[in-house]
């Protein structure tokens, strides 16, 4: 009774750990191969982290490049606009054109933020404005700068066209008027064809030569009598 | 005996059930595991792909040196012709 007692706590001993070590074998077998998939994944995922990297590595010194280049021009055009303009009427005019980014200021000019700009905006069309900052010929420069302003929003361009000197004619008091053409004009001219250098006329205006028209002697000048003509002349068709 | 008994249930109703939780826990994390690298696999190739414009820059960098040069120069004749204020 003994001996079968000891023997049945054995085998229970011997299953139980059979069972653990089968449960082990099972579960970490499981565990192993997600694992593998974790490691497969893993691979693909430095693979492309690897291209991530390998990509945007030139683009820290392109883009640092591109912004002081950028920054150069924006310096460049602020330092412009200000040696022309002056500072209150550069801040005027950016605000006038932005409005509200007066008060920003110039990067290249600390505390122009500060600046009282006039109210360019309500003062001048843009058109006005386009042409007060281009310095001599600007209608406002014309005018005596210690004179009064161009106020007239309105009519501001005839305003300033009224300070421009005239230096040329240009507009003559009589002209002569212009000749009347056509079928039913009161005068009518001879028609007209086009000759190539090399003496023959064009198709078209052979065809549409009139028959009545005078002989070639009485036409002026021959087109070989003169090497300096031109290469088209113009006579009329016998 | 009766320790041996004693050992043997001890083996089969705590060490047994101790061992296959512990261990179907440790599984269940590891399953969670592979569907997140899949995303951050397929996010990270997305964002590679993303990244093949970056070689454009360069013409970028080009086209913008090129045009501050431009504006360089039309700003030095504006210099030039204008008077200062």
């Amino acid at each position: 009774m003994a001996l079968f007692g000891f023997a049945a706590a054995g085998a229970v001993t011997i299953l139980a750990v059979v069972l653990i070590v089968l449960a082990l074998v099972v579960y970490l077998v499981a565990i192993i191969v997600q694992l593998r998939r974790i490691t497969t994944g893993l691979g693909e995922v430095l693979r492309s982290v690897s291209e991530i990297a390998e990509k945007s590595a030139p683009v820290n010194g392109v883009v640092k490049t591109i912004n002081q280049q950028l920054d150069r021009g924006v310096d460049l055009l602020e330092g412009l606009l200000v040696k022309k303009a002056g500072m209150e009427d550069a801040v005027g005019l950016v605000d006038g054109l932005y409005p509200g980014s007066g008060s920003a200021g110039f990067r290249k000019f600390p505390g122009s933020g500060g600046t009282k700009a006039p109210r360019i905006g309500e003062v001048y069309t843009r058109g006005t404005l386009t042409l007060a900052r281009l310095g001599r010929e600007a209608p406002i420069a014309a005018g005596s700068p210690a004179g009064p302003a161009l106020r007239d929003p309105a009519y501001g361009s005839a305003a300033s066209a009224k300070l421009y000197p005239e230096p040329r004619q240009q507009r003559p008091s009589s002209l002569p008027s212009s000749p009347v053409v056509g079928t039913d004009s009161p005068v009518q001219y001879p028609p007209v064809i086009s000759w190539r250098s090399g003496g023959e006329p064009e198709p078209e205006a052979e065809a549409e030569a009139p028959e009545a028209a005078p002989t070639p002697a009485e036409s002026t000048p021959a087109p070989a009598a003169d090497p300096d003509a031109p290469k088209t002349i113009s006579w009329k068709r016998g | 005996m009766i320790l041996w008994w004693l050992g043997d249930a001890i083996l089969l109703l705590v060490v047994l059930p101790v061992v296959v939780f512990l261990l179907s826990g440790v599984l269940r994390a590891a399953k969670k595991i592979p569907p997140t690298v899949d995303g951050i696999s397929s996010v990270a190739g997305a964002g590679s792909r993303d990244l093949n414009a970056v070689q454009l820059l360069l013409t970028t960098q080009d086209q913008v040196i090129k045009t501050v040069a431009g504006v360089a120069d039309y700003g030095g004749s504006l210099d030039v012709i204008l008077d200062d204020a």
